[in-house]
């Protein structure tokens, strides 16, 4: 073994400082190959489009009372839009529709949504 | 006999050790595996660009009276659904499913397949109407169209458009008034 010298700390110094930053840099690199993975993830896992069909045929389906189909039969759609949601997707769907009533002109419908992850409630309003 | 020369060359041993054992690390972890539990990034892009078409099929056309005589202006996506046979009082699955000039198939694979350039994609798809059957109480559902059998080895994504149809479903205890039925894509990339 030969004797220990200390003529080239400087060297060995550096030497660590550049493998060191070389590491650090593979690092960063390595944790590029995820890049995109979670954020896909949250947009998967998030109902936003379900929400926005069941509103979409909610509200399409309570204007289609009175004057094309009976508040009976509004009931029916209700039925169907309820179970299927909650058969096919998951879901929890509930609505309830309050009628015009003198002096109120407008129909509220209260909307509730919820597929044991994400909730959602709304309380809509027409013109 | 215990000395205190080469204490450097020790140090010097520890490091490079660690930077070799570090490095074989770093390799090794960056190596990225493709299994379908990786697959959320391409899953996302395809169910954006499903739901998106089947919202374009759902939007009643600027003007139009549509067929339905109940609503002035019904969406294609409603129409196609509307034009399903009519076998024993109740809407069946569509003969012409693999048709390519099925209604539904023009459409949508027009909208999925559109991309810059001049090659078109190549998706597969199976849609069916989901529907609430009053009389037994349960859900069924009836092929619409497919450009592909599922074979059971694909990685499809499921695409919804609820849709108001105007045609009795089977088990229906009404025949003249509309009902809401779930249109549903296996959207997949092979």
């Amino acid at each position: 073994m030969a004797r220990l010298s200390d003529d080239a700390q400087w060297i060995v110094m550096m030497g660590f400082v550049v493998s060191f930053s070389f590491f650090f840099l593979a690092m960063i690199l390595n944790q590029s190959t995820v890049v995109g993975q979670t954020s896909a993830e949250s947009v998967l896992d998030f109902p936003k489009n379900d929400i926005r069909d069941v509103r979409s045929v909610i509200i399409q389906s309570t204007s289609l009372v009175p004057v094309n189909i009976t508040a009976a039969h509004g009931l029916i759609l209700q039925n169907d839009i309820e179970t299927i949601s909650l058969m096919r997707k998951n879901a929890i769907v509930t609505y309830s529709v309050e009628w015009p009533a003198p002096p109120v002109t407008e129909t509220f419908v209260n909307i509730h949504y919820n597929n044991g992850v994400t909730a959602y409630n709304e309380t809509w309003q027409s013109l | 006999m215990v000395n205190d020369r080469g204490q450097l060359y020790t140090i010097e041993g520890i490091a490079a050790s660690m930077i070799m054992l570090f490095t074989t690390f770093l390799v090794l972890n960056a190596t990225t595996v493709y299994t379908p539990g990786d697959s959320h990034i391409s899953d996302m892009q395809l169910e954006q660009i499903g739901t998106d078409s089947l919202r374009m099929m759902n939007m009643q056309e600027n003007g139009s009276a549509g067929t339905n005589p109940l609503i002035a202006g019904t969406s294609p996506l409603q129409d196609m659904v509307d034009n399903l046979p009519v076998v024993n009082g109740a809407i069946a699955p569509a003969p012409d499913a693999f048709d390519p000039t099925n209604a539904f198939n023009v459409t949508f694979t027009n909208y999925v397949d559109n991309k810059t350039g001049s090659e078109t994609d190549n998706l597969h798809y199976t849609a069916s109407v989901t529907y609430y059957d009053i009389a037994n109480k349960t859900t069924g559902s009836l092929l619409l169209s497919a450009n592909r059998n599922l074979s059971g080895v694909e990685h499809p994504v499921r695409v919804t458009e609820w849709v108001i149809a105007y045609r009795p479903v089977p088990g229906d205890v009404t025949l003249t008034e509309p009902r809401v039925v779930l249109v549903e894509v296996l959207l997949w990339r092979d």
